[in-house]
């Protein structure tokens, strides 16, 4: 069995995977799907899960950068004994469980770099919520839009511009550095290869 | 002449739409042609949100549709709770809140509105509640059920430390583990597995559990 190491991750972090790699931080494949699965849970696990049975074979150790984006994410590690990074979403996995309890209670609502791009396709095509709607809502919910930069793609402020505009909350950038998303990733890659090397046979 | 169901259907329409200024029309109308607010709760929300739950079980609604929908339903409940006549004796204590690293505060505030509707007196302490702090508002407020709310599998999890609280403190006949959110529809067994002492599908069903788990504790002191 090989011990190279699996990535099947969400694609709104792929730049941030792909730069890790680059840096020589994480090695091995990686694998996205679309982060727009987010959308619809049964075409996200049906994804996962053909995906996973796909890329069992002769794998080494496989880990999902997910957050607990289906009701059967631990289910899915379990049946394919994978590492999973232990966050609840994507948002956390860039900043860390005690930062994004404090943007929490700042009623903060987190814009990662490659949603900000999708957020009118999100807001209007898949959520059905027009301006008044979205304002009402994002409005009761929350107090401002916070933009992770993680630097490697350029602020899209027009387009913050616009999501702000359109939910009616104020914007602003926070600087997020890869750090807290490579100690996840690592330590999930370590749960992954321990539970493999159980499995090995002696 | 349109009855409750129809009313229902077309309610339902609009929380799929996520239209919610069509959804608020639709209960000035029936509040207007003389519906009793109880019977607009009972016969038009009520029924509307059950086949929410089942299109949400069916997982053909996305999260965020679902989070629209069950803001209609709490606008639908806070249009109708001026309109009821008080509870003259409350039902008792309740608290509520969603498990600490929950953020999905939707689901319990509906059900929260439910329970207020129904006559409990309810004590909500927000998203991200620690085990602790919940048991210890349970006590000083003398509820009997604490009810827990998560939206994933694995914030329900945390919900075990909770009921390791509790019976380490030798409180289990005193205090009702009431647990909630999507993932308990979608995985039944977990409710077993977090330590829960029962469940409701959705925010209508929140009543009758909780009075089922009230019994219970008066049960236990009557022995």
């Amino acid at each position: 069995m090989s011990d190279r190491t699996i990535w099947l991750s969400c694609g709104v972090v792929s730049a941030e995977m792909e730069e890790l790699q680059r840096r020589g931080l994480i090695e091995g494949e990686l694998l996205f799907l679309d982060s727009m699965l987010h959308m619809d849970p049964q075409k996200l696990e049906a994804q996962l899960t053909a995906t996973l049975e796909q890329i069992m074979v002769g794998c080494g150790c496989l880990v999902l950068v997910y957050g607990d984006c289906s009701a059967r994410m631990l289910d899915l590690v379990r049946s394919y004994h994978a590492g999973r990074v232990a966050v609840i979403n994507c948002a956390q996995l860039l900043v860390g469980r005690d930062r994004y309890r404090q943007l929490m209670g700042e009623k903060a609502f987190l814009v990662l770099p490659e949603w900000a791009r999708r957020w009118e396709q999100i807001m209007k095509n898949e959520l059905g919520l027009n301006r008044a709607v979205a304002h009402d809502l994002m409005g009761e919910h929350c107090g401002i839009l916070v933009y992770l930069d993680t630097g490697l793609l350029p602020v899209p402020e027009q387009q913050l511009q616009e999501f702000s505009s359109y939910t009616g909350l104020p914007w602003r950038i926070e600087a997020v550095s890869l750090d807290t998303m490579l100690a996840n990733l690592l330590a999930a890659q370590e749960d992954a290869c321990s539970h493999r090397q159980h499995e090995e046979p002696a | 002449m349109m009855n409750s169901k129809d009313w229902s259907d077309k309610l339902l329409v609009t929380m799929i739409n996520a239209d919610r200024s069509g959804a608020a029309e639709i209960i000035e109308r029936t509040l207007a042609t003389g519906i009793e607010a109880r019977q607009v709760i009972a016969e038009i929300l009520d029924p509307a949100i059950v086949q929410l739950g089942r299109l949400w079980e069916e997982e053909t609604m996305s999260l965020a549709q679902n989070f629209v929908a069950s803001k209609i339903a709490e606008d639908t409940l806070l249009r109708c709770i001026p309109n009821m006549t008080a509870h003259p004796h409350s039902k008792g204590a309740l608290v509520i809140g969603n498990i600490e690293d929950d953020f999905h505060s939707l689901g319990r505030k509906a059900v929260g509105l439910f329970l207020v509707a129904a006559g409990w007196d309810v004590h909500d302490l927000g998203n991200d509640v620690p085990a602790e702090e919940l048991l210890e508002k349970a006590l000083e407020v003398d509820a009997c059920v604490i009810g827990v709310s998560a939206m994933m599998q694995t914030t329900a999890l945390n919900i075990r430390k909770l009921r390791q609280l509790i019976d380490k403190r030798g409180l289990a006949h005193r205090i009702k583990l009431a647990v909630g959110g999507a993932v308990f529809n979608w995985r039944p067994d977990l409710v077993a597995e977090v330590g829960g002492d029962g469940t409701a599908h959705n925010a209508v069903g929140a009543d009758e559990l909780f009075m089922r788990l009230q019994a219970e504790v008066l049960r236990g002191k009557a022995l």
